[in-house]
């Protein structure tokens, strides 16, 4: 299977940006972030010792509807908490998070949202990362689909997504916690626990044997969490080589 | 019916707004450009980060690009003067032009020096609308986020996006530089819809332009699946099924946006967001290789002479013909590449296209 691949602070308006694409689904997500900004609006009046945080998510073909609202706020109840808005110079601003879908299948209005979501997640966590936004943890996500025959497939394509029976999204914190759990379609929770170690073992990567031997064989990148990691090793690799070459 | 002047172009000619000031020679103490008026109590404006709303318009409800220091308006104006530019180009030089596409067909990404953008074109089924049972649609959408600017704000337009809008619906759509009515699948019942989705990256001025260049290679990239009528139904063949159609481009009409600067004295083509906010006033043409012109807008600022109007549509020209040859020749190169490509995938024992379709 090809795994995922990003790169962050391409952008030069921006304060934070990244560009995500995975192979499996087709999705190449940009997002952006400009954080701490001056929210124009008087926005704060809810929690003004805490930054808000602000999701806008662009679709590729077609005027932003019902669905992207929902992603939205999805996104930003899971931000707002990794988010630590309370840093100094955080408070009563906003963080905005701008995700444009410049890649993939446009998602018709009435298909499930979750195809794209795990891919939103990335994009806006490696923005937020290379906006250098304070963070209470990184996490990974995976999509899960369950087929009619019970199987549980990794990652499945629009068209697949579609014929599953139900579909799940976990969001796995880089502590090895359960984050988000977002299901769709009808299982019962046999599935759904089924799921959510498969869910685990694809974000945290199995790097400990049975025997509890690290595991030297396997490569780190095989995991959503390892993947995060290392698209964030590459990019300071890449911002300090000159560091590296003086030495 | 191509490239016919519309008769908005001649009207915004005229339309201009009249100068407050009298510009021009001995009417007393140079007047400043307009732009560049500030009320006398104003301090020097101080470092304002960049996203955030100067202070003192405490009822400012949108954000606003960051202000040019005077220093930096002066030097530019100043250089100017010595027919200099900032980033050492000619007046009439584009920034360099880097158009790039993806996967599908009309997935177009076009850098122009550091403003960068991505149009997508789709097309759909529709119905036709009742007024016009042989036309198809066609639109462009240009909507602005904070990714571009922080200035601009996710979900709320701002003018620039209302004039760049504008600008390109006169200049591709109105113009027909797409045939709509070579979309019309039934009369009165279904018709392609064609899209341009244009996502702007990075905003460092002339955006219109850029978005411009970014459309027409886009639509003369896309294909559109077939379709064909049997027994009074409409069967959409799937791009595996049959060879998507290229649409039908009866011109290729490009936007050239000048900005005067020092009493119109200077006028540069393509102008970095730095030269735009020192600028005192913009002119866009918008004309096709063969030297039809079907757009001119002297939206704002300090007047010009209409002189200058006539010498600049002849740059235009010479400009919009050399950016149409850089548009081919990438088309070309691309089309090939895909060909190749496609040679490659069908003589390839394997045989997973019907994987695909199932």
């Amino acid at each position: 299977m090809i795994g995922p691949t990003a790169s962050l602070s391409h952008l030069h308006r921006a304060d934070g940006s990244a560009s995500y694409k995975c192979p499996a689904t087709g999705y190449n997500i940009l997002g952006a972030v400009n954080a701490p900004v001056e929210l124009p609006g008087r926005r704060d009046a809810l929690k003004p010792e805490e930054a808000t945080v602000e999701v806008f998510v662009k679709p590729g073909t077609t005027t932003a509807g019902v669905g992207e609202r929902y992603v939205e706020g999805l996104l930003r109840s899971v931000l707002g908490k990794v988010v630590l808005g309370r840093e100094k110079g955080f408070p009563r601003r906003g963080v905005v998070l701008t995700l444009a879908i410049v890649g993939g299948e446009n998602i018709e209005r009435g298909d499930s949202y979750l195809t794209v979501f795990p891919a939103l997640l990335h994009a806006g966590l490696l923005s937020m990362i290379s906006a250098s936004v304070p963070l209470s943890m990184t996490f990974s996500a995976t999509l899960l689909g369950v087929t009619k025959s019970g199987d549980i497939v990794r990652d499945p394509s629009p068209a697949a997504a579609k014929a599953a029976v139900s579909l799940h999204v976990f969001a796995i914190s880089s502590k090895n916690h359960l984050l988000l759990n977002e299901s769709e379609g009808r299982f019962d929770f046999d599935t759904w626990e089924l799921a959510r170690q498969n869910a685990v073992t694809i974000c945290q990567g199995s790097s400990k044997g049975s025997d509890g031997d690290v595991n030297m064989e396997e490569e780190k990148n095989a995991s959503g969490n390892g993947f995060i990691r290392e698209t964030v090793e590459d990019q300071i690799y890449s911002d300090y080589v000159y560091k590296l070459d003086s030495i | 019916m191509k490239g016919q002047p519309l008769p908005e172009a001649t009207a915004s000619l005229f339309t201009a707004n009249p100068p407050r000031t009298p510009i021009g020679p001995g009417t007393g103490p140079t007047p400043l450009p307009m732009r560049s008026i500030r009320p006398p109590s104003a301090e020097p404006p101080k470092k304002v980060a960049k996203f955030a709303a100067p202070r003192g318009e405490g009822t400012a409800k949108m954000s606003k690009e960051a202000q040019l220091s005077i220093a930096e308006r002066d030097f530019i104006l100043e250089a100017l003067r010595e027919n200099v530019r900032v980033d050492g180009r000619q007046p009439n030089e584009f920034r360099p032009v880097d158009i790039s596409f993806g996967e599908e067909y009309g997935h177009v990404k076009l850098q122009l020096g550091k403003t960068s953008l991505v149009v997508r074109i789709s097309a759909e089924v529709t119905k036709p609308r009742d007024e016009r049972p042989f036309d198809g649609l066609f639109n462009i959408n240009l909507e602005l986020t904070s990714m571009g600017s922080p200035a601009w704000e996710n979900g709320r337009s701002n003018d620039l996006e209302a004039s760049a809008t504008n600008t390109l619906d006169r200049v591709i759509r109105h113009s027909n530089a797409l045939d709509t009515e070579s979309l019309c699948i039934i009369k009165g019942v279904s018709c392609w819809s064609i899209r341009a989705d244009v996502h702007v990256l990075d905003y460092d001025g002339n955006l219109t332009d850029a978005a411009c260049i970014a459309i027409m290679t886009g639509l003369q990239h896309f294909r559109r699946p077939d379709a064909v009528v049997k027994d009074g139904r409409v069967i959409v063949y799937g791009v595996e099924e049959r060879v998507p159609v290229a649409l039908n481009i009866t011109h290729k009409p490009l936007s050239i946006t000048f900005h005067t600067f020092n009493e119109s004295k200077n006028v540069i083509m393509d102008a970095s967001l730095k030269e735009e906010q020192a600028s005192e006033g913009d002119l866009i043409i918008g004309l096709n290789s063969a030297g039809e012109l079907c757009y001119v807008s002297k939206m704002e600022g300090g007047p010009v002479d209409p002189m200058l109007i006539v010498n600049q549509v002849s740059k235009a020209w010479e400009k919009a013909k050399e950016l149409n040859i850089v548009i081919e020749s990438v088309l070309r190169a691309d089309l090939t590449k895909r060909a190749k490509a496609g040679m490659a995938d069908e003589s390839r024992a394997e045989n997973d296209r019907l994987m695909a379709t199932e």
